[in-house]
């Protein structure tokens, strides 16, 4: 079953086509990587799904359901977080209160079990994610890896059935990368019904993490398939190095 | 059976304020103003003093229902002389014309603050930045202006409400009494006021309130109805607004239309980054500290000093007064941008750490700790 389908979204900003005519699917459990170069419309692709932009025309579908024109914070609580690509800390907050805010949330209420409390439920997202030791240090002095890593614990605060990261991998250093990469496979190994979109940069790292990859070049779909058949796509290699190999 | 009762809970009331260093210095203040009459009587008989202490305790109440909204929620508001106005307004015309007691009166004034802070945060939560800062403003200017030229059976114009003195809250005791018992009163209601605020501020709400201050976008990200808590907010800084005015309202007996005027809504605003922003107690204290200035030193002391450097008081003082405090603040905001109020909280704070390093920030992460292991 598609839990999203996103059908021939496209969107304008003045003269700039940023996504044209854009359709594709995530299936239940299953991780897609979109990538691409600068500009390409990936982030606005997100930003479209999220309800931050409305689009221009096209249509977006979570589990057989139009969420396209529902404002940013109810499409979270249908079941759809996202992490930014620049990090957006609450940076007054102690980092457990940063996850608590999504907690607070009417879907990350609804998930709150039994006897356990949201300062309890805040501690075992973040320790999941490796973040146990800041767990009271303010979000001001908390370096720019451990925030982004603490993006993704507030996004699964919401306990998503589909989950968008933009850009997780963005300024992380290898060792960072590394451990990041292992927390979102094992998060697909405890909640299989979890379906995750990833735009990334680093194709290494998404490489070992996705499923099925969407190439975006200059707004338009170009590419579709399995990871190892988009390296060695032609129409990706020239779009990736300019046309000169 | 009773002795053992209140010697337990006096025992337990010690360990509660004695845990915290910042809890027993908030103790302390409070002690401080409930002895503050007797030691104002032996000085002197005069009322004048007390009038001062309770107008500050009105003062301190409005100050913190702006510091929730604003220091909290990020939601600047230069027009929270409106909530000063309505509760003045509604509880002297209610007691004026229909004879009620201020029992009755104040309690409907705050229903009808929160509607009405309902009602102006509804086009507010759609701006943001100096928009909503100028879209506030407009507000008390429009009350401004009815209060004083439409509607005269009801409004009075220029002149105002006024309540006759056996209205009053306590008529029937003499002047003294009166004002020390307008004193005490004001006191307690400041207290309740001052610990809801504080603890709505400090609660999981609260928590919701500063990511609002902090990042909006990322609030709604994290699925929260950005608008919806903007409105408690707003209610909720309503309804301490609307209750300090129809305090001052009872206690000066006249409601008039310079209480929708820029500068009561600006006198928040002095007071809260005299004190230090998004505190709650930092408003307390900035208002006694403003009004220590502006009515004793000003007042009573400046001008004797001036008349010692043989200069008229008169003649310069109006100007003088407005250029010394506008000094004091200045150095205040450019030595302490935090607040007179941290100075000594974040003294407190090193302390305890050094003493105990799980006990600093607020309690509920130190709840978190003990329930969590």
């Amino acid at each position: 079953m598609h839990v999203l389908e996103v059908e021939n979204l496209t969107k304008r900003f003045g003269g700039l086509t940023a996504v044209n005519n854009v359709s594709f699917f995530v299936d239940e459990g299953e991780r897609v990587g979109i990538i691409g170069p600068n500009g390409a419309g990936k982030t606005t692709l997100f930003n479209m799904i999220s309800g931050f932009i409305k689009p221009d025309s096209g249509k977006v579908i979570f589990r057989g359901e139009d969420i396209t024109k529902l404002p940013p914070y109810e499409i979270v609580n249908k079941g759809i977080a996202r992490t930014f690509q620049v990090v957006r800390p609450f940076r007054h907050l102690p980092v457990i209160a940063n996850v608590m805010v999504a907690l607070k949330s009417p879907r990350g209420c609804r998930k709150i079990e039994w006897l356990k409390t949201m300062e309890r439920k805040a501690a075992d997202l973040l320790e999941d994610v490796g973040l146990s030791e800041l767990m009271l240090e303010p979000a001001e002095n908390v370096g720019h890896g451990d925030l982004k890593r603490l993006e993704v614990a507030r996004a699964l605060a919401t306990e998503p059935d589909l989950l968008m990261l933009d850009e997780p991998f963005g300024g992380l250093n290898p060792i960072e990368t590394e451990f990041l990469t292992k927390s979102l496979l094992r998060m697909h190994l405890d909640e299989p019904t979890r379906s995750i979109i990833i735009v990334e940069h680093k194709l290494y790292a998404l490489m070992k993490i996705v499923d099925r990859v969407i190439v975006l070049h200059q707004g338009e779909k170009i590419a579709e398939g399995k990871p190892e058949e988009i390296v060695k796509n032609k129409k990706v290699i020239e779009v990736y190095t300019g046309g000169v190999i | 059976m009773i002795k053992s009762y209140i010697t337990r809970g006096f025992s337990s009331f010690v360990a509660y304020v004695f845990d915290v260093p910042s809890r027993l210095l908030a103790f302390l203040c409070l002690l401080l103003l409930l002895l503050l009459p007797l030691v104002i009587k032996g000085y002197t008989a005069h009322p004048y003093y007390l009038r001062i202490l309770t107008g500050a305790n009105i003062l301190a109440i409005f100050a913190a229902s702006w510091d929730l909204l604003v220091g909290r929620t990020g939601q600047i508001s230069l027009g929270h002389a409106l909530f000063y106005g309505v509760g003045a307004y509604t509880s002297l015309i209610l007691a004026t014309r229909y004879n009620l007691p201020p029992w009755v009166t104040i309690p409907f004034a705050l229903l009808l603050g929160v509607l009405v802070a309902l009602l102006i945060g509804l086009p507010c939560t759609r701006v943001k930045g100096p928009y909503l800062a100028l879209v506030t403003m407009t507000f008390p200017l429009i009350m401004y202006t009815i209060v004083r030229s439409s509607l005269p059976k009801i409004f009075h114009g220029e002149l105002g409400i006024r309540l006759p003195f056996k209205k009053a809250l306590f008529p029937f005791l003499h002047i003294i009494q009166q004002r020390t018992a307008e004193y005490y009163l004001s006191l307690a209601i400041l207290f309740i006021s001052a610990v809801i605020l504080y603890k709505v501020a400090s609660s999981k709400t609260g928590i919701v309130f500063i990511s609002i201050l902090d990042d909006e976008v990322s609030s709604k990200a994290c699925g929260i109805n950005v608008t919806k808590y903007k409105l408690l907010s707003f209610a909720i800084s309503g309804l301490f607004g609307t209750l300090a005015g129809c305090l001052q309202g009872y206690l000066i007996r006249i409601a008039s239309p310079p209480m929708f005027l820029l500068t009561v809504s600006f006198i928040p605003i002095v007071v809260t980054y005299f004190g230090g922003m998004g505190t709650i107690y930092g408003p307390i204290v900035g208002t006694y500290v403003y009004a220590m200035l502006d009515n004793f030193f000003f007042d009573v002391y400046f001008p004797q000093l001036l008349k010692w450097g043989g200069i008229e008081a008169s003649t310069v003082l109006g100007y003088l007064e407005l250029l010394v405090f506008s000094l004091i603040v200045l150095i205040i905001v450019l030595k302490w941008p935090r607040g007179i109020a941290r100075l000594v909280t974040d003294k407190l704070e090193d302390l305890a750490e050094a003493r105990d390093l799980d006990e600093r920030g607020p309690r509920i992460w130190k709840r978190y700790k003990t329930k969590g292991q």
